[in-house]
C-alpha cells in the first residue's frame, strides 16, 4: 500500500517513467489477457457443461472427462498425437544440426543452396499439403516414381498403415530447414577462438564438437527441442486437407479431433475438456523442458 | 598396393589433397541431393500447373509440360473467385502485419527499457502464451467472435493475431541492445517518453520492424483453420481456404489446383528472395541469437 500512496502523491522522475513504461506495455498486457487468459478460462469452465451451441449449457461436472478417458477415438487421438509429435521432431533435430554443420563450413555456392533448403518453410503450409496429397497419389504421383525405381511396387502411402508415415515425411521435410537455421545462428555464435585454441592443443574435429560445438550449442538445443514440440502440437493443415484424420482413426491428432467435436458434431463441453487435457499435456511438457532449460543456465 | 602405399607415404602432401577432393567431392553430391529434395516439390507443382489434366495423369512419366500453356490460371482467375481470395488474403494479412508493426514494438520497448514492478512477470506470462496452441481456445474465441456479431469480417479473422508473444520478443531483444545513452541524452534534452519513442527508438529498430512484417507475412498468409472457422462466405473467403474448398467440390481438376497453389505461393516466395539475409537473421533471432 505504501508503494501505491507514494505513486499517487509524491511521483519523482522515476516514478513517472516507470509509470510510462507501463503504459506502453499495457495493449499487450490487454490483448493476451483477452486472447489467451480469459480463452483459457473460458475453455475450462465450458469443459463442464453439456453444450449443443444451440441450445443452453447444462451443467454436468466432471462428466466430459469421464466421457473423454472411456472414449476410444479420444485415446486413440493422444496416442496419435504423440506418436506424430515425436516421430516428426526426433528427425528434425538431427537432420537440421546436420545440414547446419554443412553450412557453417564455407564452400562455393553456400548461399545458392542455403536458399533452395529453405524454400519448404518459406511456402505455406495449406499448399505444401496439396502439393503433398497429389505427390502421394500411387499411380501419378512423385512417389510413385521414387517406389517405382526403387523397385517397391506400388505403394500406398495415403493407406491406414503408412498415412502417419505420410504426414511425418512432409513435416520432417517442411520443418527442417526452419531450425537448420536457428542452429546454423547458434554456431555462429560460438567464438573461433575456442576452436583456435583446441587446435594448438591438438583436438581433433571430432573431439572439437563434443567438448566445444555441443556444450556451446546447448541452449540452443534445447530451445529447438521446446519449440518443436509445442509447434508439432499444432499440426493441423495435413490432417485437414489430406487425409481428414483417417483412414480410420490413423493420423486423428488432437486438433483435428477438437475442430471435428467443436465444430462439425457441434459438442462444445466435449471439445472443450479435450482442448484442457490437450493444453496440460502441452504444458506439462514444456515443463520438463523449461526445467532441463533452467538447471542447464544454473550450470555455468 | 605396395607401390601405392609407399607412394603416399612418401608425398604425405598428394595424401591429403586426395583426401581433401574427395571429401569436397562427398560434400557437393550431398548438398546436390538436399537441394533436390528440397526443390522438387516446388519444381514439380510449377511444371504441373501448365500442364492439363490428361497430360497430368498420363500413363507415361512427364516431368515436363508439352508447352507453355496458361490455361490453368486464366481458368483459376475466369472462373473461380481466385482473385477474390487474393484480395481478402492480402487485407487479412496486411491488416495483421500493420496490427503488429503498431503494437508489437510498443510492447517491446516497455519491457526493453523500463523498470516497474511485474514487468518481469508481464514478460513471462506473454513468452508462456507460445505454449497455447490455438485450436485449444478456438471455442471461446469463436463464441466471442460470434456474440460480437463479427462472423463473416474482416476483423474476426485479424483479431486474434494483432500480437504474437514471438513479435513481442523479437522488438523487445532488439530494443534491448539499443544503448541507453541515446534514450536518456533525449530525456536529458527534454523529449517527452512519447517522442522519444516514435522519433529515436522506431527509426533505430527499423531493420527489426522489417524482419517482425516478414515473419508475420509468413505466418499469416497460411492461416487456415481461424478462417475457416469464423467464415462461411464465399466472398470472405482466403486463399488457403479458397484452395482447400477447391479440392472438395473439383477433386478431379489437380490442374487448376496447382494453378492456383503458385498464385498462392508466388508472394511468399519473392518476397523471401529480395529480403533472405534480413528473413534469416530474422528467424535466428527469435531464439534469442544476435
Amino acid at each position: 500500500m505504501k508503494l501505491k500512496n507514494d505513486f499517487i502523491t509524491a511521483p519523482s522522475l522515476s516514478q513517472r517513467r516507470a509509470r510510462m513504461g507501463f503504459l506502453f506495455a499495457v495493449p499487450g498486457l490487454l490483448f493476451f489477457i483477452f486472447f489467451y487468459l480469459y480463452p483459457i478460462l473460458e475453455t475450462i469452465r465450458i469443459s463442464f457443461h453439456r453444450w449443443g451451441l444451440l441450445d443452453q449449457p447444462r451443467f454436468i461436472g466432471l462428466s466430459n472427462y469421464q466421457q473423454l478417458f472411456a472414449d476410444p477415438e479420444f485415446i486413440n487421438s493422444v496416442y496419435v498425437t504423440l506418436t506424430y509429435v515425436f516421430a516428426t521432431c526426433i528427425p528434425i533435430w538431427f537432420v537440421a544440426l546436420g545440414l547446419a554443420l554443412i553450412f557453417n563450413e564455407s564452400f562455393r555456392f553456400r548461399q545458392g543452396f542455403l536458399t533452395i533448403y529453405y524454400i519448404p518453410a518459406v511456402i505455406s503450409l495449406t499448399v505444401w499439403s496439396l502439393i503433398w496429397f497429389l505427390m502421394y497419389n500411387p499411380t501419378y504421383g512423385l512417389t510413385a516414381y521414387v517406389t517405382d525405381a526403387l523397385n517397391m511396387g506400388n505403394v500406398r502411402f495415403l493407406d491406414a498403415q503408412l498415412a502417419m508415415l505420410a504426414m511425418v515425411l512432409l513435416s520432417v521435410w517442411k520443418g527442417t530447414p526452419v531450425y537448420m537455421i536457428i542452429y546454423l545462428a547458434g554456431l555462429r555464435s560460438i567464438p573461433g577462438d575456442y576452436y583456435e585454441a583446441a587446435k594448438v592443443d591438438g583436438a581433433n574435429k571430432w573431439q572439437r564438437f563434443w567438448h566445444i560445438t555441443l556444450p556451446q550449442l546447448r541452449p540452443v538445443l534445447l530451445y529447438v527441442a521446446v519449440i518443436s514440440i509445442i509447434e508439432a502440437f499444432k499440426v493441423f493443415t495435413p490432417m485437414y486437407i489430406i487425409t481428414r484424420g483417417g483412414p480410420g482413426s490413423a493420423t486423428r491428432v488432437l486438433p483435428v479431433f477438437i475442430f471435428e467435436n467443436g465444430f462439425q458434431f457441434l459438442k462444445m463441453g466435449y471439445a472443450s475438456a479435450a482442448s484442457v487435457i490437450f493444453l496440460l499435456m502441452l504444458i506439462l511438457l514444456s515443463a520438463v523442458q523449461f526445467r532441463l532449460l533452467r538447471s542447464q543456465a544454473d550450470d555455468e | 598396393m605396395f607401390n601405392i602405399t609407399l607412394q603416399v607415404a612418401a608425398h604425405p602432401d598428394h595424401g591429403q589433397r586426395t583426401r581433401q577432393v574427395v571429401s569436397r567431392a562427398v560434400l557437393y553430391l550431398l548438398l546436390a541431393v538436399g537441394a533436390f529434395i528440397f526443390s522438387v516439390p516446388m519444381l514439380w507443382m510449377i511444371s504441373a500447373s501448365f500442364m492439363s489434366t490428361a497430360e497430368l495423369f498420363s500413363t507415361e512419366t512427364r516431368f515436363l509440360p508439352s508447352s507453355l500453356r496458361f490455361d490453368n490460371y486464366i481458368e483459376v482467375f475466369t472462373s473461380f473467385n481466385f482473385a477474390r481470395y487474393l484480395l481478402n488474403s492480402i487485407i487479412v494479412t496486411g491488416g495483421i502485419i500493420l496490427l503488429n508493426l503498431i503494437f508489437c514494438p510498443l510492447v517491446g520497448y516497455s519491457l526493453a527499457k523500463f523498470r516497474y514492478p511485474g514487468r518481469n512477470l508481464l514478460f513471462m506470462f506473454i513468452l508462456a502464451t507460445v505454449m497455447v496452441p490455438f485450436t485449444a481456445i478456438v471455442i471461446p474465441l469463436y463464441l466471442t467472435v460470434r456474440s460480437l456479431g463479427w462472423i463473416n469480417t474482416y476483423q474476426a479473422m485479424i483479431a486474434p493475431f494483432a500480437m504474437s508473444a514471438f513479435g513481442i520478443f523479437l522488438m523487445r531483444q532488439f530494443m534491448h541492445a539499443i544503448p541507453d545513452d541515446y534514450i536518456d541524452a533525449a530525456r536529458i534534452d527534454g523529449a517527452s517518453e512519447i517522442a522519444i519513442y516514435l522519433r529515436i527508438v522506431l527509426p533505430i529498430s527499423q531493420p527489426a520492424l522489417v524482419t517482425l512484417a516478414l515473419i508475420t507475412f509468413i505466418g499469416s498468409w497460411d492461416e487456415l483453420l481461424w478462417p475457416l472457422i469464423v467464415t462461411n462466405s464465399e466472398a470472405l473467403r482466403t486463399l488457403p481456404i479458397g484452395l482447400t474448398k477447391f479440392v472438395e467440390a473439383y477433386q478431379t481438376r489437380w490442374d487448376l489446383m496447382m494453378a492456383g497453389s503458385v498464385v498462392a505461393a508466388l508472394p511468399a516466395v519473392l518476397v523471401f528472395l529480395m529480403m533472405q539475409n534480413r528473413f534469416l537473421a530474422g528467424m535466428a533471432s527469435l531464439s534469442g541469437l544476435k
